[in-house]
């Protein structure tokens, strides 16, 4: 793809491609997973014992103290898997990066394959499973049940917390130590983002306030509104009063009691891992349950009539967080790399250019400064991007929001599957 | 002999009544033919119209929108543009011909002995080929996956099949293979064995006899199990989508695309695949007309 | 065209003494059996690793139990039929409307394509094959293609809907896509050739003199189609039933672009089941059931045809 000059609105116009080719908008549907997945089972029991190839069950489990990441260790090469647009990109280049190999002589190699973490979690699993390296040195995963699973089955290599000074400095409150990560032992967020309520302001009856709105034809015109399957346990257990974190089978129950109430309302339409936009597009849909940069970039750059609200009682955080995956060729180089992007000079190369919630707080006084620098539409853009909410939670917000249920056992998994799945695959 | 005495009344039964046949009735199974044939090609039709829409282009990423707007060929002019949709072409032909001239040649040999010889394992064959073209996709799907990524993670002999091409190229031979072998076997058994068996008489051995007089025979039924092979492996999506990893070719592309809205180059790309599909018929047809003119 | 019987060895009769001078014919017909079984060998072989033991595979993974973070994705093989007893208990429903679905949109297939059949077959002359080209030519284009258009097509403001809506002649609220409508009337939509083409070629082969004959005999030419075209052309219907019934069932992709949530089918849920929920054990097991049911509906039908090389030749 290619990408605009720095000088015409960047932040926006790769919000723009980031927005339309987010992250949970996989160009590849989501089965392969499932078929690695098959894959694992099979003769594992009885090749496992033959099998010379080491580590034939959860190979690589890998303490921090027996990886180095001393960076005088760290060879000259990092290859950094991620999700598309996500970065900041000029020319054909990433200037983060290219920032990163001046100072610190070692190469990035950067791949934005990663489409959704289901089918990339699959992907990975049996060199995983083998104890091979998987090829990458840095991988980017929303928290939830692939995360665990990876940190679980000890394929998530412990960091070394002596060797990321500007992490400690300089990461936000949220991003350090959240729960599914105790002392950051495996991973430091990337970016954050929301998920609340996209409406289409010419086709809505009334302008929603609530979760509940969407079950109502005064609000929604019937047949038009959407669900996202992953996200909409979380967020219907946040809006009715449920900490998602600690949510057990009743409260699941619950938030299935609901979901089924408006699947079964006038106002319904259709439920989607992650096409609802192309609906939303195509009018098939008046609102949805949707992620905040899809909806703000189609309303900024394609000028269409959408609103996104977060609803009054809340609004479902997710992080996506950087890891090293076991059996990494050069653990103390990604750490660097990781640790790179809390330094805040090089964070605000990125949120400049993605719009997303950053983890570094401090970012937010230099774009405001650099807003001033600047004239004309890309001031207006960058003051813009200084003052959103979205991109720099108070209190008051962070109060607002909560992260997901955080799957760690094979008995929850299996049990908030049986819950929720049914509803959709009636 | 019999002779009609003239006493004998020959009854001659009553020609029966028809009742007059409407002339509307005549009409009613043609026009119902075409309407068909409208209906099926419908969404084509879309396509092809589409592929000519003017979008409202925002950013470098356009999508197809229901609102049709004529007329432009800028689409077509940039039938490169998306990078990754003419990387999955590529991979789609790339692995189409070889996986169906594999095949062929396999399912050739398998449906011709089928055909002439009683063995041991040729009900157990017939069945086996039977399952490969009654099986779910989904299920071959599914189960090919898992035999690759075991071969990954165990290794046996240090051998491994990457997820990608070569998983894509091997299924692909894999459900081909029963289908061929059907065409041909289909073919072979109707044949008059006393032409190979003329051509042996005149000392001609197996294998002078097998190229000079069997395959030429049996020439159509391996044409069209080739083509057959190669559409199949063309439009195969579901088994493509379990084993191809990271790999996409253009079903699971255009698949994936469509959760975000197509671009409008894959109603292009779709338009030029359709158009040599037509080329390959209509010479086909011509073809089996010159042979039935000459015959 | 003269048929050799299938099961002609070589050429030497059963059971015959052979006078001296020919027996070096017996050496012959060893050698030449051998290199039947050599050409047969590398296919069969290939037929065999890559479908044969996938299947296998996939029955053992059926009886297994695993998860994902109990045993990092390593499953245990424990004889688990609880997986078919889940199965079957979850998602009766599903299969079940797998199985509806699929035979409405069969006898819809069957009942659209014949007449079609009948008329290109019977009328078309000339113009026989080029006319049943024509039905054909658009599934050169990818069905994926083809159904995500349908569902373009088929959108609440779309190509087909928009305009009515906006001349008054239909509600704002009408919707076809996420109902059972818009499934089925995709796997209609995608099936027909496989309808279409035994019911083209059963028909076409029908000696017409038999139905001049029978017209002559019957009162009416449409008691002549009942007495004589139907039946003859009952290999045909059956090579049609089972070529669409069977694929059909195990559809998803007409149901995950057109349908929704009450629309599920089978095969979704068995794409869902080893993606979402890593129940990889319940998914092989779910696919198994489906294999066998559809197995069993084949075979019946091979049996009611006499041979499946009759129905295959229908084909």
């Amino acid at each position: 793809m290619t990408d605009e000059p720095r000088s015409s609105l960047p932040g926006l116009d790769a919000a723009l491609a980031r927005g339309l080719t987010s992250r949970r908008l996989s160009r590849r549907n989501m089965i392969k997973l499932g078929g690695i997945s098959v894959g694992t089972l099979s003769f594992a029991s009885i090749l496992a014992a033959c099998s010379s190839s080491s580590g034939g069950t959860s190979g690589g489990t890998q303490a921090g103290g027996s990886v180095n990441f001393d960076p005088s260790t760290a060879s000259d090469h990092v290859n950094f898997s991620n999700w598309p647009l996500y970065i900041d990109k000029a020319h054909g280049t990433y200037p983060s990066l290219e920032k990163f190999t001046n100072e610190t002589d070692i190469t990035v190699t950067y791949n934005d394959e990663i489409n959704d973490n289901a089918s990339f979690f699959g992907e990975i699993l049996p060199q995983l499973r083998a104890g091979q390296d998987t090829g990458r040195d840095i991988i980017v995963i929303t928290n939830g049940e692939y995360l665990a699973a990876l940190i679980a089955n000890g394929w998530a290599t412990e960091l070394d917390p002596s060797f990321r000074p500007n992490f400690d400095k300089n990461a936000a409150s949220w991003a350090k130590s959240p729960f599914y990560d105790d002392g950051n032992k495996h991973t430091m967020a990337w970016q954050s983002g929301l998920t609340g309520v996209g409406y289409n302001t010419t086709l809505v009856n009334k302008a929603p306030t609530k979760l509940d709105d969407l079950m109502s034809t005064d609000f929604f015109p019937a047949s038009s509104v959407g669900v996202l399957k992953a996200d909409a346990p979380d967020l219907v257990m946040i809006n009715l009063g449920i900490d998602p974190k600690t949510s057990g089978q009743d409260e699941w129950t619950e938030a299935a009691d609901w979901l089924t109430k408006l699947r079964d309302s006038d106002t319904f339409y259709n439920a989607y891992d992650q096409g609802y936009v192309d609906d939303l597009n195509a009018k098939n849909l008046s609102g949805t349950m949707a992620w905040s940069g899809d909806v703000l970039y189609y309303k900024i750059w394609g000028g269409k009539p959408y609103e996104f609200i977060m609803p009054e009682d809340g609004a479902l955080l997710w992080i996506d967080n950087m890891l090293i995956p076991a059996n990494s060729n050069n653990p103390a180089g990604a750490l660097q790399l990781m640790d790179f992007y809390y330094n805040p000079p090089n964070a605000q190369m990125l949120t400049e250019y993605i719009l997303y919630m950053s983890p570094v707080p401090a970012v937010q006084q230099l774009i405001d400064k650099h807003a001033q620098q600047e004239s004309g539409t890309l001031a207006t853009q960058l003051d813009e991007t200084a003052k959103n909410p979205m991109l720099w939670p108070d209190q008051a917000l962070l109060n607002q929001v909560s992260l997901g249920r955080n799957l760690t056992t094979d008995e929850e998994s299996k049990a908030w599957h049986d819950t929720f799945d049914p509803i959709w695959q009636q | 002999m019999s002779t009609v005495v003239s006493s004998d009344v020959v009854v001659i039964p009553e020609a029966p009544v028809r009742t007059p046949r409407k002339r509307w009735t005549r009409w009613i199974l043609p026009v119902f033919t075409i309407a068909m044939i409208v209906y099926l090609a419908f969404p084509v039709l879309v396509m092809i119209i589409y592929s000519f829409n003017v979008i409202p282009t925002t950013g470098e990423s356009e999508r197809q929108t229901t609102q049709f707007t004529c007329c432009t060929v800028g689409h077509w002019r940039e039938i490169f543009k998306v990078p990754e949709l003419n990387h999955a072409l590529l991979t789609s032909i790339a692995v189409a011909f070889p996986a169906a001239a594999i095949a062929t040649v396999l399912g050739t040999f398998l449906g011709l002995v089928l055909a002439r010889y009683t063995f041991r394992g040729r009900g157990m064959t017939n069945f086996i080929i039977f399952l490969a073209i009654a099986v779910p996709e989904i299920v071959l799907g599914s189960s090919l996956l898992a035999m690759y990524v075991q071969l990954g993670v165990s290794k046996p002999l240090g051998l491994s099949i990457p997820l990608g091409y070569w998983s894509i190229l091997l299924s692909h031979i894999a459900f081909s293979i029963a289908f061929v072998a059907i065409t041909v076997r289909a073919r072979a058994s109707g044949l008059d064995r006393s032409l190979e068996n003329a051509a042996q008489d005149l000392f001609a051995n197996p294998r002078v006899t097998f190229w000079r007089v069997t395959l030429p025979l049996i020439l159509p039924g391996i044409v069209a199990g080739f083509l057959l092979a190669l559409v199949l492996s063309l439009d195969d999506f579901v088994i493509t989508n379990f084993v191809n990893g990271s790999t996409n070719t253009f079903p699971t592309w255009v698949y994936g695309a469509s959760r975000l809205g197509e671009p409008p180059q894959v109603n292009v790309w779709g338009t030029v695949l359709f158009t040599v599909g037509i080329v390959v018929a209509v010479l086909q047809v011509v073809r089996t007309r010159r042979t039935r003119v000459e015959a | 065209m003269g048929q050799a019987p299938a099961d002609v060895k070589g050429h030497i009769p059963q059971g015959v003494e052979l006078p001296p001078a020919r027996a070096g014919e017996h050496a012959l017909e060893r050698r030449r059996r051998l290199a039947a079984y050599f050409q047969l060998l590398p296919g069969w072989l290939y037929l065999f690793i890559g479908f044969v033991i996938p299947l296998i595979l996939i029955v053992y993974t059926s009886l297994t139990t695993s998860g994902l973070f109990s045993t990092g994705g390593n499953a245990t093989f424990s004889w688990h039929w609880a997986n078919y007893s889940d199965a079957f208990s979850l998602y009766s429903n599903t299969y079940i409307r797998s199985l509806a679905y699929a035979a409405i949109a069969t006898t819809l297939c069957i009942g659209l394509a014949y007449p079609m059949a009948y008329w290109i077959a019977f009328y078309g002359g000339r113009w026989k094959s080029t006319l049943f080209m024509l039905i054909l030519v658009p599934f050169f284009v990818s069905f994926v293609i083809r159904t995500v258009q349908w569902n373009f097509i088929l959108g609440t403001d779309g190509l087909l809907f928009g305009p009515l809506k906006n001349a008054g002649l239909l509600s704002e609220d009408f919707h076809v896509l996420r109902t059972p409508v818009a499934v089925i009337a995709g796997i209609t939509y995608n099936y027909m050739p496989f309808a279409a083409l035994p019911l083209y070629v059963a028909l076409e082969r029908i000696d017409r003199r038999l139905v001049e004959a029978g017209k002559d005999l019957y009162s009416s030419p449409s008691v002549a189609f009942r007495k004589i075209v139907l039946p003859l052309s009952f290999p045909g219907i059956f090579a049609a039933i089972i070529l669409t019934f069977v694929p059909a069932t195990g559809d998803y992709v007409n149901s995950a672009v057109l349908g929704g949530p009450k629309t599920t089918m089978i095969g979704q849920i068995i794409q869902n089941q080893f993606l979402e929920a890593h129940q990889y054990s319940i998914a092989a097991a779910l696919s198994v059931v489906l294999m066998g049911g559809m197995l069993i509906i084949a075979l019946i039908y091979a049996r009611i045809l006499g041979t499946e090389d009759e129905t295959l030749a229908a084909a």
